[in-house]
């Protein structure tokens, strides 16, 4: 009797150590060249890893059954084409309109509702609840994609996310078609953007960013100088204004990006004590925003760059 | 001057009675003194007077039934002094004996210039006038019960209701404070109902003693008649000799029979 | 009877009372005027005296400001230091209030879940109504009002069980209960609504940073009502500091007097709450600071509480958005600040004395 379990122990342990080289085949994907920080064992094949925020990740094999607790990295997979193999996302992934949204949550992540759904690819873009490491506990590829902190992070993770799901050539071609169209839009508005100054409303109680931020380097790019550089607390990248700060610096343009979130409008906002005194206000060159393109770093931040130049050129238009 | 009449008063506290069918008449400008042991309802019949908690029976005042006045108006009839009164912190003596004078000032009125002479003829006649503008809770235990009386006395009303005046002084200030309340009886023909433990005290003050047991009236009448040994040993279970001291009243003196003392006896 | 006495005790009453109101009525007038003249934006003194002179009827002063300096200090730093001053000489007052009918020197408005219900009231909008700047007038205020109103209706409900109605102790209790449910629910719905969190904190925090004279203008006749009916119950707290059983048998009630007072109370300090958040220490430092100084008599504490609290307030307001300028520390977390030295200064004293 002993030696039995002896011998099956002697088995099980075996099975385990030998389960990590297994390697599959899969098609070869037409070779693009390696970018960012992803290796392939095999020329664009499985299994691939990425270096995500959590380190090594390693796909074994395509993952057609894709989680995403990120709404951003939801953006992304579709607009790489991998939206087939996602199964479900956040309840905050509501774009596009094809998302399978559920009710599993980015803030809060239960790992055990995660790992009810069998998924063999986990997108995150914070680490609550130490999600990471209980996903990478049960074996589950988690890759942590935190906020992008510039434009240069958005590529990357397009590239990584096209190399993890095998997307890997429609991953390359977003990420060229979005830089021509940045470069086009900001060879468009030219030296026009460079006198203007701006305000970017996050809420109502006036939080703002700086050009340091991701958001702000979009601005930036198109030259426009953001009157929160200046405030106190702006080391943190997200100072507090105030009304009169605000009034004060008389902001060419203003962009509301607490729209949807708290109803803000450029109604609103003229009706606020002493803000109709603002040339923005006056110009109506107030300016909404969708909440969620601007809070994401997604491929629709082209879309959020198109909004801001036309309203720096509708600007200078209307001036003489 | 008034006289007071209950008739029948049954007080109950969850419905347990406290007080249990008590009928007593208080001449005007008597002392009338309630004696008993501890629970026996000399507290609560007195709240019962000063219209603190509700009763069945009839309690009149010069054939008013107080049932029929207003909070007010038995207020500056009926003046109460509590076993322990809440003395406010930071109040000056003064402002302590005013309070007295509620009962006649409008709901949000402030006080006249009568009735802050009222206030200051009752502080000069308790000798409390030199420390008027003290904080009351500097004063000693005879200066404070002093200022409680008072209040009682800003009050103005014919009939004081006093709940154990005496407890937490000394026996100078005992006498003190009771030969002060005696002498403004007679002053201003006040008619005073007290609730005491120390028979003594009650024999030698009271006209009339009514011993209370369980809520009922079990004896009554003059200290002589009421302070026998018998009673007080059926109704205290205490050892006690009662003795009468020519031109001094009534003494109720604790004994213990066991103890033999060598010597002199008494 | 020689009346000469109590003719010189209210001759010196009379002083008393009249030199305290101008150092009142100065303390007010200073921190007003340090108010205007603070700010993000640095306007010159003269300019701002100019602007002031200009009010005046018959006086035309240029005084050389933009229009938009201009719009900030008449419809931003002038509302907002009125409304600070409104309700901090609420707050002030309602914690007197209740420091007297309740006999307690650390009671303060929010005793009897104002605090709790008006903070469920504005969590319950700002989770289930979105959108709110589509109605025309804003409901956070409306909910937070209607809340803390409700919270004290319901602890005066429970607090009618016990062995005395509506004793002081029996309603604390039941205001103890009535806070942790309220609290407990309001936690819930912010754990469902997990987005609202932010909001909801900083409401809680209190804030004076987006108010115009739209605010004033609500809060005004409230502050008018309860402040003024408090005022009249001035003797009365003193009244009621024998303790229930003694005020009534001096002829008033005392159940009927606490019931009048909290009600008043609690009008101007839901009022307050609406549109302040919660602001808090302000009830129970401003009165208790004040007794410290000229003693226990709720017939100056009350009118004093008023003055002070207002000039607190607006000095404290001008600390939150001062310090860190541009951005603005909530006013709670200043408020707080004093907090915790002056019950210290209270602890020490009170071990002097005992």
């Amino acid at each position: 009797m002993r030696r039995y379990c002896l011998l099956l122990a002697l088995l099980l342990s075996a099975a385990a150590c030998g389960g990590e080289s297994t390697a599959t085949t899969s098609t070869a994907d037409a070779a693009a060249t390696p970018v960012g920080e992803t290796t392939t064992t095999e020329d664009s094949g499985f299994p691939v890893t990425v270096q995500a925020a959590n380190g090594a990740v390693e796909v074994v094999e395509r993952p057609t059954a894709i989680i995403s607790l990120s709404p951003t990295s939801t953006e992304m997979l579709f607009a790489i084409g991998a939206g087939d193999q996602v199964i479900a996302v956040d309840e905050f992934s509501n774009y596009p309109d094809e998302a399978p949204t559920t009710d599993l949550s980015g803030y809060e992540p239960n790992v055990e509702a995660i790992a009810a759904l069998n998924p063999d690819l986990v997108i995150v873009s914070d680490d609550l609840n130490d999600i990471v490491a209980a996903l990478t506990a049960i074996q589950v590829p988690v890759i942590h994609h935190p906020a992008a902190g510039s434009l240069e992070d958005t590529y990357s993770q397009i590239e990584q996310l096209g190399v993890a799901t095998g997307n890997l050539s429609a991953a390359a071609s977003l990420v060229a078609s979005m830089q021509s169209e940045i470069e086009g839009m900001v060879e468009a508005v030219g030296k026009v953007g460079e006198a203007l100054t701006y305000y970017y409303e996050l809420d109502a109680t006036l939080f703002s960013v700086t050009s340091e931020t991701f958001i702000g380097q979009v601005y930036a790019l198109v030259g426009l100088e953001n009157i929160a550089d200046a405030a106190g607390g702006a080391e943190s990248g997200y100072p507090q204004l105030s009304a009169e700060y605000i009034i004060d610096a008389d902001p060419d343009l203003i962009f509301l990006a607490d729209t949807k979130c708290c109803g803000e409008t450029p109604d609103t906002v003229a009706a606020r004590p002493a803000w109709d005194k603002l040339t923005a206000v006056a110009n109506q060159m107030v300016i909404p925003l969708d909440d969620d393109v601007a809070s994401r770093w997604g491929p629709r931040v082209v879309a959020l760059l198109a909004e801001i130049v036309e309203a720096v050129l509708t600007l200078e238009g209307s001036t003489p | 001057m008034s006289g007071l009449r209950l008739v029948d008063i049954v007080v109950a506290y969850n419905g347990a009675p406290v007080v249990d069918g008590i009928s007593v008449q208080v001449p005007s400008t008597s002392w009338v003194s309630l004696i008993g042991p501890n629970g026996a309802g000399k507290t609560t019949l007195l709240r019962a007077i000063a219209g603190l908690v509700p009763f069945e029976g009839v309690i009149e005042i010069g054939q008013q039934p107080i049932a029929a006045m207003s909070r007010r108006r038995l207020s500056q009839v009926v003046a109460f002094l509590p076993q322990r009164p809440i003395l406010p912190e930071g109040a000056s003596v003064f402002n302590y004996v005013a309070i007295g004078r509620t009962p006649y000032i409008p709901y949000w009125g402030t006080e006249t210039t009568e009735d802050r002479a009222v206030v200051e003829e009752v502080l000069h006649r308790l000798d409390l006038a030199e420390i008027a503008d003290r904080q009351i809770a500097s004063l000693s235990g005879g200066e404070a019960q002093r200022a409680v009386l008072a209040r009682a006395l800003a009050q103005q009303s014919d009939i004081l209701l006093l709940d154990e005046p005496t407890a937490a002084l000394d026996v100078g200030h005992q006498q003190q404070v009771l030969e002060l309340i005696d002498e403004l009886r007679l002053e201003q023909g006040l008619t005073i109902i007290s609730a005491l433990h120390d028979l003594t005290l009650a024999g030698q003050y009271a006209d009339h003693l009514v011993l209370l047991d369980n809520g009922e009236v079990v004896s009554e009448g003059e200290p002589s008649a009421v302070l026998t040994e018998e009673t007080i040993k059926r109704y205290y279970h205490a050892s006690v000799r009662v003795v009468s001291q020519p031109d001094a009243g009534l003494s109720v003196i604790p004994i213990r029979p066991d103890r033999t003392v060598r010597g002199a006896g008494i | 009877m020689d009346l000469q006495p109590v003719t010189t005790r209210e001759r010196h009453t009379a002083k008393v009372g009249v030199r305290l109101s101008i150092i009142v009525l100065l303390s007010v007038m200073i921190s007003v005027l340090l108010g205007i003249l603070v700010g993000a934006v640095g306007l010159s003194a003269g300019s701002v005296f100019a602007e002031l002179a200009n009010k005046v009827p018959g006086i035309t002063v240029d005084s050389g400001l933009s229009t938009r300096d201009s719009a900030i200090l008449w419809e931003l730093r002038m509302p907002r230091v009125v409304l600070a001053g409104l309700v901090g000489g609420m707050l002030a007052m309602a914690g007197a209030a209740f420091q007297g009918v309740f006999r307690n020197p650390l009671a303060d408005p929010y005793l009897l879940g104002v605090a709790a219900g008006a903070g469920l009231g504005a969590t319950l909008a700002i989770a289930y109504l979105p959108d709110q700047t589509q109605w025309p007038v804003s409901p956070l205020p409306l909910a937070a009002f209607a809340g803390a109103v409700l919270g004290v209706v319901v602890t005066y409900v429970l607090g009618r069980s016990g062995a005395r109605q509506f004793a002081a102790s029996t309603l604390i209790l039941a205001g103890v209960a009535v806070a942790a449910f309220l609290t407990a629910t309001q936690t819930f719905i912010q754990q469902q609504n997990s987005d609202t969190f932010r909001e909801v904190y900083s409401w809680i925090l209190g804030a004076l940073g987006t108010v115009g004279w739209g605010e004033v203008v609500l809060i005004l006749p409230y502050v008018i009502l309860s402040g003024g009916t408090l005022l009249l119950y001035r003797r009365l707290l003193d009244v009621m500091g024998v303790g229930d059983e003694e005020a009534d048998s001096v002829g008033i009630s005392s159940a009927g007097v606490r019931l009048a007072v909290v009600a008043a109370a609690t009008l101007g300090t839901a009022a307050a709450v609406a549109v302040s958040g919660l602001i808090g220490f302000v009830g129970i430092i401003v009165p208790h600071a004040i007794r410290l100084v000229i003693g226990s008599s709720y017939r100056l504490i009350l009118p004093v509480s008023l003055g002070f609290g207002a000039a607190f307030l607006i000095i404290a307001d001008l600390i939150a958005r001062s310090v860190l300028a541009p951005a603005e520390i909530p006013i709670g977390v200043v408020t707080a600040f004093f907090g915790a030295p002056f019950f210290l200064l209270v602890l020490s004293r009170s071990r002097r004395f005992s």
